[in-house]
């Protein structure tokens, strides 16, 4: 379509204003990471670019560090609190495995199941799928006890396994439905020209279907990782040494101060990973998958 | 190559019944299109002996065997679909070779019979291509190399050219035909582009609501059709029709006009019959024993389609003369006496 000069200019001109209002909360978050102590609670207005920069917030939550070894090396003045327990290594592992776990098992669940959905006949499919997709109604608040009760008697409470399963739980109605979305795009010839090949069901799905969707699959994949990582509610109720990102985050929030520097040095940190794995899958994010396979 | 038999196969979807018990025959190496209106059951018919739609009632064979409960696969059938079909993640090469994989075909075995597909089709230079970066008619001909690499023992195709524009659909035609003249494997064509039927098949089978109304060589249906739907679903344009009576030995129409029968005419005293006459046998004479008034002239090149009226009803004749009639003229008309055709009015049947 064409536009005029003009209105293109307006349209940039909003697009910009639109990121902007999106980055900023960002790029606020990222910059106060690297603030001293003084710039964070400067109480004669927010300090923008004229501080002293400095890493004493990662060096304490991605190194170990206490913070009085960061502040001897740095030649800084001693803060309140102190101690390894803002130490956020073994939690950003923990939640990376947490993450990647429960991403991985629910695409695999979710696929098959979606495959089936879209391809197999079912008596009250409709009824099924609702009831999938109901699973979502209910806030998770209203079903933590019962669930942190069942996995008590599981024996899976405070273990990786039990947060990924709790984790793959979430994800697997929106999963499903999504994945059957797309693959209900991909027409039954292409199925039934597979089969009349002489492929199985799955060999059909595994070396046919499982391919024309894969943009599907790693949005889907995006997703699941994204809810994972950000999950708060069920992490807290079902551990209690491990900790994942959120609850870490929350227990910088203290008696005695609230530590915006750790707080937001880990924050910072924490859209690395996921911001690696959509680089990862985002070459698979193409739209059109199925182009070409169809007459037009 | 096998012979493919259908025997009374009903179909039904829950209560609605689609095919009524269907009869045919295709023999070994014959080239059988499937013609009907959209919704006749073309294609439900075709997907049965395919596998890859339950069969209600009946045998499908494929040879000698009963192939109701064999799957699609061990059927040894290969099927090219109207909107192709093709894998859109693998090349070419890849769509070609993929039934071959999947049997664990020796490599170089794969290697020659693709190379004997993309000559045959002229797929040579594309074979390292994904199919989005092929034109329709490339498709259309690649989902055919997917079908004859597999050297199966019945093709069936479902409606392969209706998505191609006309010029390519005809070339398309012929190289159909010409595969087909060349490796003589049976094959099932789905369409209900009447031309592609009359000129690619040994047999024509019309259908017509889950029933076949008539079966036979291309000429055999246009020269003698069975009943008044086949008589005006092929031909194109379409065959004349006018109802009347028989009086005397003549069919006289509603309005009046009294056309002389063929001898030895079955058609009893007083019976309401259709008289039917295609419009390459109505011809303008003036010395032709019907008047009729000048519609509308449509030449398309080699001959001319003039409409005119007759008791209220259009009638078509073609002609290669350049006779240079206008609209609003009157014309006479004389009918080939021994072309005419008379159906029962009531049953629709031919009376022969
Ligand atoms: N899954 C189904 N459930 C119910 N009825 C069906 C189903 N599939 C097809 N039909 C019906 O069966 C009849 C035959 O369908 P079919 O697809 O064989 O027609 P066709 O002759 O191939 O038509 P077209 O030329 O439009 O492709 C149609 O009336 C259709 O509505
Ligand atoms: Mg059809």
């Amino acid at each position: 379509m064409q536009t005029s000069r003009p209105v293109q200019i307006l349209k940039d001109i909003l697009a910009t204003l639109i990121v902007i209002v999106f980055m900023f909360p960002i790029f606020w978050w990222s910059l106060s990471s690297i603030k001293p102590y003084t710039a964070i609670f400067n109480k004669d207005g927010p300090v923008y670019f004229d501080f002293q920069p400095t890493l004493q917030n990662y060096e304490v939550t991605l190194l170990g560090k206490s913070r009085i070894e960061s502040n001897l090396e740095s030649g800084g003045t001693s803060g309140a609190g102190g101690g390894s327990s803002y130490d956020s290594r073994e939690t950003i592992l923990q939640s990376i495995i947490v993450a990647v776990g429960s991403t991985i098992l629910t695409i695999v669940l979710s696929t098959l199941a979606s495959y089936a959905l879209s391809r197999l006949p079912m008596r009250g499919k409709q009824h099924f799928l609702f009831w999938i997709l109901s699973q979502r109604f209910m806030p998770p608040i209203a079903a933590v006890i019962p669930i942190m009760f069942m996995f008590r008697d599981m024996a899976l409470l405070d273990t990786l396994t039990g947060l990924i399963i709790a984790h793959t739980l979430i994800n697997i109605p929106i999963a499903v439905l999504l994945l059957k979305s797309f693959l209900d795009d991909v027409p039954k010839e292409i199925d039934e020209a597979a089969m009349i090949d002489g492929a199985t069901r799955l060999q059909t799905f595994r070396r046919i279907i499982l391919p024309m969707i894969k943009g599907g699959v790693a949005a889907t994949a995006v997703l699941c990782f994204i809810v994972s990582w950000t999950e708060f509610l069920l992490s807290l109720y079902l551990t209690t040494s491990i900790r994942t990102l959120p609850v870490k985050i929350s227990t910088f929030v203290t008696s005695t101060g609230t530590e915006w520097g750790f707080i937001t040095a880990l924050g910072t940190s924490a859209i690395v990973p996921s911001f690696i794995f959509i680089l990862l899958v985002q070459r698979h994010l193409v739209r059109g998958l199925t182009l070409g396979s169809l007459k037009d | 190559m096998a012979t493919v038999t259908v025997r009374d196969v009903v179909k039904k979807y829950g209560e609605l019944k689609v095919i009524h018990g269907i009869n045919l025959s295709i023999a070994e190496g014959s080239f059988v299109v499937l013609l009907g209106p959209s919704g006749c059951g073309k294609s439900t018919l075709l997907r049965m002996i395919a596998g890859l739609e339950p069969i209600s009632e009946g045998d499908v064979l494929i040879g000698d065997r009963v192939v109701n409960d064999v799957h699609p696969k061990d059927r040894n059938i290969a099927m090219v679909f109207q909107n192709y079909a093709l894998y859109a993640h693998m090349t070419v090469r890849e769509n070609m070779s993929f039934a071959l994989d999947l049997r664990k075909a020796p490599k170089d075995e794969i290697e020659r019979k693709i190379a004997w597909a993309a000559s045959i089709l002229n797929l040579e230079p594309y074979l390292d291509r994904y199919p989005k970066q092929l034109s329709g008619g490339q498709r259309q001909r690649v989902a055919m190399g997917r079908a004859i690499v597999r050297n199966p023992e019945v093709f069936l195709f479902d409606e392969p050219l209706s998505n191609l524009d006309a010029k390519l659909r005809v070339q398309m035609r012929t190289e159909i035909k010409e595969l087909h003249q060349r490796l003589k494997t049976t094959t099932i064509y789905v369409t209900h582009d009447q031309i592609e039927a009359m000129t690619m098949a040994d047999k024509i089978v019309i259908m017509r609501n889950g029933y076949i109304e008539q079966a036979g060589s291309p000429l055999e249906v246009y020269d003698n059709p069975d009943n008044l739907f086949v008589a005006e679903f092929i031909g194109s344009p379409s065959m004349n029709l006018i109802e009347g009576r028989v009086e005397g030995g003549r069919f006289v129409s509603k309005g009046g006009t009294a056309i002389a029968l063929p001898a030895g005419c079955k058609a009893g005293e007083g019976q309401a019959v259709v008289l039917g006459i295609r419009p390459e046998h109505t011809h303008p004479d003036p010395a032709g024993a019907l008047e009729a008034r000048v519609g509308v002239v449509e030449p398309t090149g080699p001959e001319t389609h003039i409409y005119f009226e007759l008791d209220g009803r259009d009638i078509c004749a073609v002609t290669r003369e350049r006779t240079g009639v206008k609209p609003g003229d009157p014309i006479r008309l004389r009918l080939d006496a021994d072309r005419i055709h008379l159906f029962d009015q009531a049953s629709g049947k031919a009376i022969r």
